[in-house]
């Protein structure tokens, strides 16, 4: 999965900034996608692209169990989010609606991906590749709980392996 | 080995374990709110399933209900339009529903313990992050998205990973609980462990500091787990509790026998032990005031504003964070947190607007006026602790100040409905949350008890409420 990064160098971007309370009336998610980001960053509908990434701190998706966060972000064309940790009720989000990877990387890649370096994430090695910049880093793997989860697509397609 | 009392609640409603699998965990209580079920019951109807349990799910409206006068007709348009949808999916779906006008209608976690609906030892979700609250009466009560949401109602259970398990415990008793109150314990727990302290695990709180408090404060601190990181937090239930409970309009019938039940099993074992722990002593306790964009940004009335240096101890994120938060606040490290202005003053929300946060902000207030060039409301948690409030005379004490007295609802603890403030407003708030933006875009947060809410309305910025007279 390639994609261009968009950074976020700070930690405990909580889901008020990923989407404005205002917001959560909004029920058309092509509408929703316009105002993602835009409690923290008013450009970004402007500048996000179909396939990117965000790269962030520590405690990404903090805060309120709004789904409209993950899919605020998904809509907009965000296919995965990497960052040093995740509060869990955005994880769990993302993953049971299928929408979009939460991939917990390493101080190594957060520190040495950039804004707008082209990556490829392979979740099936749990490596990350930086294209731009020719170096490579390992993505924490999935638990194997989530891995099945996301796996199968999302929470209601689930269903555990039969002995 | 013993078990913790987390541990207890989860094995007792395992559906389907398997190694390397998620559990399969029954959910005995599900509420619901207009805001994460609408796409939930589209996804039912798209898929033609019913709500497995309507009997086990109740429904109310809070987060963008107006609470001004509740006889005209709702303005913002797409408010209103979510809250004809949730109408309708609960006519539909047969679930029992507390409307707009129903006098049980409020904040789905001050409504859910108030009508008996929360029991000790059950488990309980609610598609909103403090859900968390419920812990207080020893229930396992989680926040889930809209598509947990859809799962339980299609199956009444939720396919979950065992959380670990965190003691926090509070030694000591308090000299003054009048001043220092369960939001400061609670501010003062996530400032030490830190907004992602709790994650990936279930707290329980422990100690003569906890056990000590009334339900009402119980239920402050499990609200905010969340704000810790934590799945969940909750409290033993003891006697305290099952008198709460007690004659409530949806206790259950044989409650006595279930009390009986509870008392021995609803307790961790003495030799259960924690994957991690945290002590504080409550004595080490100061009324809190959050100073920048998230709980852990917070410190003791009689400090000043640390530096992002002395914040951040070498953490370079964290540094830029807390600078970050100095920007958006409009503050300078240094500046004494008594020194700092408000504009407004919010008492409400799921953490702090039931009946005991009303009558002890009113007793700083009884007899004075909010400083000029201050606004202040009371929003109460419910329409049943509105009407108590009322009855105890507590509107005309607010009104007599000057506050205003509104209809339940969620508020401005997250700016859904008009109650909102204005870019660069700085406000005094019970809430739970000091994100950028919350409150209304640019608006500026700090979170804070009740009894310190009532002082800096009265005196124009925050005050040591130590030092007043509360006895």
């Amino acid at each position: 999965m390639k994609g261009n990064i968009i950074k976020y160098a700070r930690d405990n971007i909580d889901t008020d900034v990923i989407i404005p309370g205002e917001y959560l009336k909004v029920h058309d998610y092509t509408e929703l996608a316009t105002h993602a980001m835009e409690g923290l960053d008013p450009d970004f509908h402007s500048k996000v692209k179909e396939g990117d990434f965000i790269l962030s701190g520590k405690n990404f998706g903090c805060g309120s169990s709004r789904e409209h966060a993950p899919i605020a972000l998904s809509h907009s064309g965000i296919k995965a989010i990497l960052a040093l940790s995740f509060a869990r009720i955005f994880y769990r989000n993302s993953v049971d609606g299928a929408f979009l990877l939460p991939i917990e990387i390493d101080q190594d890649a957060y520190d040495g991906i950039s804004e707008g370096d082209e990556i490829d994430i392979d979740v099936s090695k749990n490596e990350i590749k930086n294209i731009t910049k020719n170096q490579t880093y390992k993505m924490k793997p999935f638990s194997e709980i989530i891995g099945k989860i996301i796996a199968a697509g999302g929470l209601f397609k689930y269903k555990p392996d039969q002995d | 080995m013993g078990k913790t009392l987390f541990e207890k609640i989860w094995e007792s409603h395992i559906v389907v374990e398997k190694q390397n699998e998620p559990d399969l965990i029954y959910i005995d209580r599900h509420l619901v709110h207009e805001v994460t079920s609408p796409q939930a019951f589209d996804g039912l109807r798209m898929n033609n399933r019913k709500v497995r349990r309507p009997d086990l799910t109740i429904a109310t409206m809070d987060h963008n209900v107006p609470t001004s006068d509740r006889s005209l007709p709702i303005l913002d348009q797409t408010s209103a339009v979510q809250i004809k949808t949730l109408e309708n999916n609960c006519k539909d779906f047969g679930i029992k529903l507390f409307d707009i006008n129903s006098p049980n209608q409020g904040i789905v976690h001050v409504i859910g313990p108030q009508l008996g609906i929360t029991l000790p030892g059950s488990t309980i979700v609610c598609g909103d992050s403090h859900t968390s609250t419920h812990g207080a009466f020893g229930a396992l009560a989680l926040g889930i998205g809209t598509s947990e949401v859809e799962h339980v109602l299609a199956s009444q259970t939720l396919w979950l990973e065992k959380p670990k398990t965190f003691e926090v415990r509070v030694e000591g008793k308090r000299k003054n609980p009048h001043a220092v109150t369960a939001k400061d314990i609670i501010l003062s727990i996530i400032k030490n462990i830190g907004t992602a302290g709790g994650t990936g695990t279930v707290i329980e709180y422990r100690g003569e500091g906890i056990s000590d408090l009334s339900m009402d404060q119980r239920m402050t601190i499990c609200n905010m787990s969340i704000e810790g990181g934590a799945r969940a937090g909750l409290v033993a239930p003891d006697q305290k509790t099952f008198d709460y409970l007690r004659g409530r309009e949806y206790t259950p019938k044989n409650y006595e026998s279930l009390v009986d039940s509870w008392r021995d099993i609803l307790k961790t074992d003495s030799d259960a032990t924690f994957d991690k722990q945290f002590i504080l002593d409550i004595n080490d306790i100061a009324p809190q005031v959050s100073w920048g964009t998230n709980p852990g940004m917070t410190c003791d009335i009689d400090e000043p504003i640390p530096s992002p240096d002395k914040f951040s101890n070498g953490d370079v994120n964290q540094k830029k964070g807390a600078e970050k938060a100095l920007e958006y606040m409009a503050l300078e490290s240094g500046t004494m947190i008594e020194d700092i202005k408000i504009d407004r003053v919010f008492i409400g929300s799921c953490t702090n607007a039931r009946l005991e946060d009303l009558i002890e902000a009113s007793k700083i207030i009884q007899g004075q006026k909010v400083a000029p060039n201050v606004s202040a409301m009371v929003v109460p948690g419910s329409q049943m602790v509105k009407k108590q409030a009322e009855e105890m005379g507590l509107d005309k004490i607010f009104l007599d100040a000057n506050f205003e007295w509104r209809e339940a609802g969620c508020s401005m603890c997250l700016g859904m409905n008009p109650d909102i403030l204005s870019p660069g407003e700085r406000c005094a708030s019970t809430s739970n949350r000091n994100f950028e933006g919350r409150q209304g875009n640019g608006g500026r947060t700090h979170l804070v008890s009740p009894v310190m809410a009532a002082a800096a309305a009265i005196n124009g910025h925050f005050v040591d409420v130590r030092k007043l007279d509360l006895n």
